[in-house]
């Protein structure tokens, strides 16, 4: 499995001594601008970007603004290149050009299906072709399918995975099963689009496994949002294996809002692939195309050599944070579930610098609305920024399932104090005999 | 007085009016400052191409950006939608839509062509069109959209149909007369013309385009639907949407707005039968209209969108406000272009009135501009040896005509100046001494090394 270590496998040596570590104060003072009346438990939404950072970002921005012609001809080029070579070498990619810098994962997902569409138009695709996704899919995954595939005749197969989940055999038993159902009658299906952590409910799918079952059964192309990923755990494409691979640099990856990378395993496929917004670089490859999609600001694209000098500056590099973020999340999760009675909705191993701590049954949470505003209430009332998650009961379940899950986040700047602000509103919601029927207006 | 807080959303009312302030207007010092973030060794005469932003405004947008970064959820649930709205609500007034619905803020207007375009390869895709129904574009048509219409249009079998616009030109007459002209031979094969993409201003080479009358034409010459690529027009042209017709129509507010990179409005018309458009980056807005679609196509820096009521209280310390800044710009723009055609002894490549606050100048024959990748090579010069950036046009002379000449051979080259509020008489003396600098020096674009 590849490292993360941003200088495997280059001849290079950074003659620079290594610096001390980061001390918490430092911590504090890069995340200064956070606000500090709020428990920031919800890195995994917006993700978060450090002072040091968004002064690189504006060092480019300013840059542009100071003489845009010459930073479009000789700067603008050269620096996205200079980030798609650090995305090679993070995620094993053979090639440099199997990688993309683009926006943000919805964006990697209309490229991949608007490619989809073409096939279905042009007959290499056939109408009732299939493209599989989890239900636990991301909203816009789901809508992009809708837009891209549904639309142009093809057939949208959903993946049930259970949850509360107690192992990854439990994930692959069940993607087995969808996968024989869906291929029944002969169906074709040309797309799987795997999460490799799930947006809501959270969760680690296995995805090598998964990949090789979808390689086993004739799966023409598989896509994996690993939206999350990057920052969070280990990513080795080559090893997972799938066709397409996107993931967001700005959720856990310290770059300001917005970009992410795609990856597109060398084939004759790749040259077909285009970026929707089409400029005169059309033609030139993925990478090309999606370089320059007409003037706007490139500078969070811009910006990741001075992200891997700032998680150097952590004991471990970016493999240090990613591990003591995982400890940290599942401490805090393990501390709030004994606090509240309840349960986690997934084990640690299948949690990265997330989790999902079940809410107490008591309080009420009976539908996405209710989440919705639980949440809102917990920010307002309580100055916790924290998602919730309304797990639909499943037929034959008692009324005193969990239904509620709050997702916490641990990234660098948090504290143990964010998650005892979030322990204590919960209890006092709790013994308020507070209900979300007490909400809805 | 509305303070620079970009929590303050104004009233919207007050941001469009025209009066006078009672305070004095905006001084040359304080123009300096707005722009000292320019480098000031470039004479920056190309306003054109990528904008501009002043200080105030960039300073605004940090606010945004900063609102985001502090707590992004509590942004995004409570603040960016009305925010966007707000801005939309701003330029619908400016333009003169009638409904806000109407006006979708999208990045630029490339991403604007690739939502027009795309519902295009839709339509052909699901049989709305048929193999071989045509789309209209000008033979001078910004990259960008020939490539779109490649990518959408004859990628789904559509055919396309470029019309050539002369230039030099001497009136909008001549433009009139040959957009009839292509028209009446497209649909002379018995082409059904689904879309004609017009140019409110064309970029290279830079001409006014009597849109309204173009789009009259369409209209009159069953033109299913039209498209006016107005990327330059607003902030240096009037800009009416109701007055020019046309069915989709978009302009970049970071090229004469004042608006940091960037941002774009798209109108597209209502009507009975208004055409289904996507955005093409599908978050969960689909479905929910092309104007909620834009607003929210994934996590990313929308700040852009948002500073569009302190770009008005920018534009309101100038006497006249947008208005007195177009006519300033385009009276020193065609100024300074008379005085490089004297000096060079060449001509401008439209009359005066068809400039908006960009001109062509005829570049010296001798210097031989005889492809674009000269004009590349010259600009290039001009960049690294003389500090002054100005793009070059390379104008392929039409079979059978000479087109222009000075005193030397055929004008080829096309420099294309822009003033805005930042420029000063010294950016144009300097473009003026390069060349004549060149000339004295023999120096031709064959000398000159690829970079």
């Amino acid at each position: 499995m590849a490292s993360l270590h941003p200088h495997n496998g280059t001849t290079t040596t950074d003659s620079k001594p290594k610096p001390e570590p980061i001390t918490e104060s430092e911590i504090r003072s890069e995340f200064s601008h956070h606000d500090p009346t709020i428990a920031r438990i919800n890195n995994g939404s917006f993700g978060c970007c450090p002072a040091t950072i968004i002064a690189a970002q504006n060092r480019h921005q300013l840059l542009f603004l100071r003489q845009p012609d010459h930073f479009y001809f000789n700067t603008l080029k050269p620096s996205i290149l200079r980030t798609r070579r650090l995305i090679q070498t993070l995620i094993n990619a053979d090639h440099l050009d199997e990688v993309s810098i683009v926006d943000n994962a919805t964006t990697a997902a209309a490229i991949v299906l608007q490619n989809i569409t073409w096939s279905f138009f042009t007959s290499i695709f056939n109408p009732g072709d299939a493209a599989l996704i989890l239900h636990y899919a991301y909203g816009a995954v789901k809508k992009s399918v809708q837009a891209y595939i549904t639309r142009a005749g093809g057939h949208v197969i959903e993946v049930h995975l259970p949850f509360p989940v107690r192992s990854s055999s439990d994930i692959v038993f069940e993607f087995q099963k969808a996968l024989h159902m869906g291929k029944a009658n002969g169906r074709k299906i040309r797309l799987a689009v795997i999460d490799h952590i799930t947006s809501m409910p959270c969760v680690i799918i296995p995805v090598k496994e998964l990949v090789r079952m979808c390689r086993d059964e004739g799966v023409d192309r598989i896509f994996i949002d690993g939206a999350h990923a990057i920052g969070n755990i280990d990513i080795d494409v080559k090893d997972i294996g799938a066709d397409f691979y996107t993931s967001n640099l700005h959720k856990w990856l310290f770059c300001p809002p917005s970009a992410a990378f795609l990856y597109c395993k060398m084939s004759d496929e790749l040259s077909n692939l285009h970026h929707p917004v089409v400029s005169h670089e059309y033609g030139n490859g993925l990478a090309m195309e999606s370089a320059w999609i007409g003037t706007r600001d490139y500078s969070a694209q811009l910006v990741l050599p001075e992200v891997m000098e700032f998680v150097e500056r952590f004991d471990g590099g970016i493999e240090g944070i990613m591990k003591r973020n995982h400890e940290k999340v599942v401490e805090m999760a393990e501390m709030l579930v004994e606090a509240w009675g309840t349960e986690l909705g997934a084990p640690p191993e299948m949690c990265a610098s997330l989790a999902m701590v079940g809410l107490p049954v008591s309080l009420g949470i009976k539908s996405d609305g209710d989440a919705l505003r639980l949440r809102k209430h917990l920010r307002e009332c309580f100055k916790v920024e924290v998602p919730i998650y309304y797990r639909v009961p499943v037929e034959g379940e008692v009324d005193s399932i969990i239904t509620g899950y709050a997702r916490i986040s641990h990234q660098v700047y948090n504290v143990v104090e964010d998650y005892y602000r979030l322990r204590d509103a919960v209890n006092k919601l709790v013994k308020d005999g507070f209900t979300c029927a007490l909400l809805t207006k | 007085m509305d303070s620079e807080d970009p929590r303050s959303n104004g009233d919207g009312i007050n941001h469009v009016s025209k009066k006078p302030k009672l305070s004095s207007f905006i001084t040359e010092s304080e123009i300096r400052e707005e722009f000292s973030h320019h480098s000031p060794d470039v004479a920056r005469i190309n306003n054109g191409s990528f904008g501009s932003c002043p200080a105030s405004i960039i300073a605004a947008q940090k606010g945004w950006q900063l609102r985001f970064l502090r707590q992004p959820d509590d942004f995004f649930f409570n603040n960016l939608q009305s925010q966007i709205l707000h801005s939309r609500t701003l330029i619908k007034d400016l333009i003169n839509a009638d409904h806000v619905d109407e006006v979708s803020i999208v990045d630029n207007a490339t991403t604007a062509a690739a939502i027009v375009l795309q519902h295009v390869g839709w339509a052909f895709a699901e049989g709305r069109f048929h193999k071989g129904d045509a789309v209209v574009m000008l033979h001078c048509a910004f990259q960008a959209v020939k490539k779109s219409i490649e990518a959408y249009v004859t990628r789904a079998g559509g055919h396309v149909i470029t019309v050539h616009l002369p230039f030099p030109v001497s009136s909008n007459e001549e433009i009139v007369a040959e957009f009839r002209k292509g028209l009446a031979s497209a649909k002379a094969n018995g082409k059904k013309v689904r879309l004609a993409i017009i140019d409110h201003i064309t970029s290279m080479p830079c001409v006014v385009i009597p849109a309204r009358e173009l789009v009259k034409i369409c209209r009159e010459e069953g033109v299913e639907r039209v498209f006016v690529d107005a990327a330059h027009a607003i902030g240096s042209v009037h800009v009416d949407v109701k007055e020019i017709g046309a069915d989709f129509y978009v302009s970049n507010l970071h090229k004469w707005f004042f608006c940091p990179p960037s941002v774009a409005f798209l109108y597209c018309r209502k009507t009975p039968i208004s055409p289904d458009l996507h955005h093409p980056v599908v978050s969960h807005e689909y479905g929910n209209g092309l104007a909620i679609e834009s607003a929210w196509i994934g996590t990313r820096d929308y700040s852009s969108q948002l500073v569009i009521p302190q770009v008005l209280e920018f534009i309101n310390r100038f006497e006249g406000g947008i208005e007195g800044i177009r006519k300033r710009n385009h009276d020193a723009v065609v100024e300074m272009a008379q005085m490089l055609a004297k000096a060079w002894g060449t001509n401008l490549g439209s009359p005066p009135e068809m400039c908006p606050s960009m001109a062509m100048i005829g570049l010296p024959s001798k210097l031989g501009v005889f492809c674009d990748d000269d004009a590349l090579k010259l600009r290039t010069h001009l960049r690294d040896r003389f500090g002054v950036e100005v793009p070059i046009h390379y104008q392929v002379p039409r079979d059978g005509e000479i087109g222009s000449t000075d005193g030397d051979g055929c004008v080829t080259g096309y420099a294309r100046i822009s003033y805005q509020v930042y420029n000063t008489l010294d950016d144009y003396i300097r473009l003026r001494n390069a060349i004549t600098q060149l000339l004295h020096d023999g120096v031709t674009c064959q000398m000159l090394q690829r970079e």
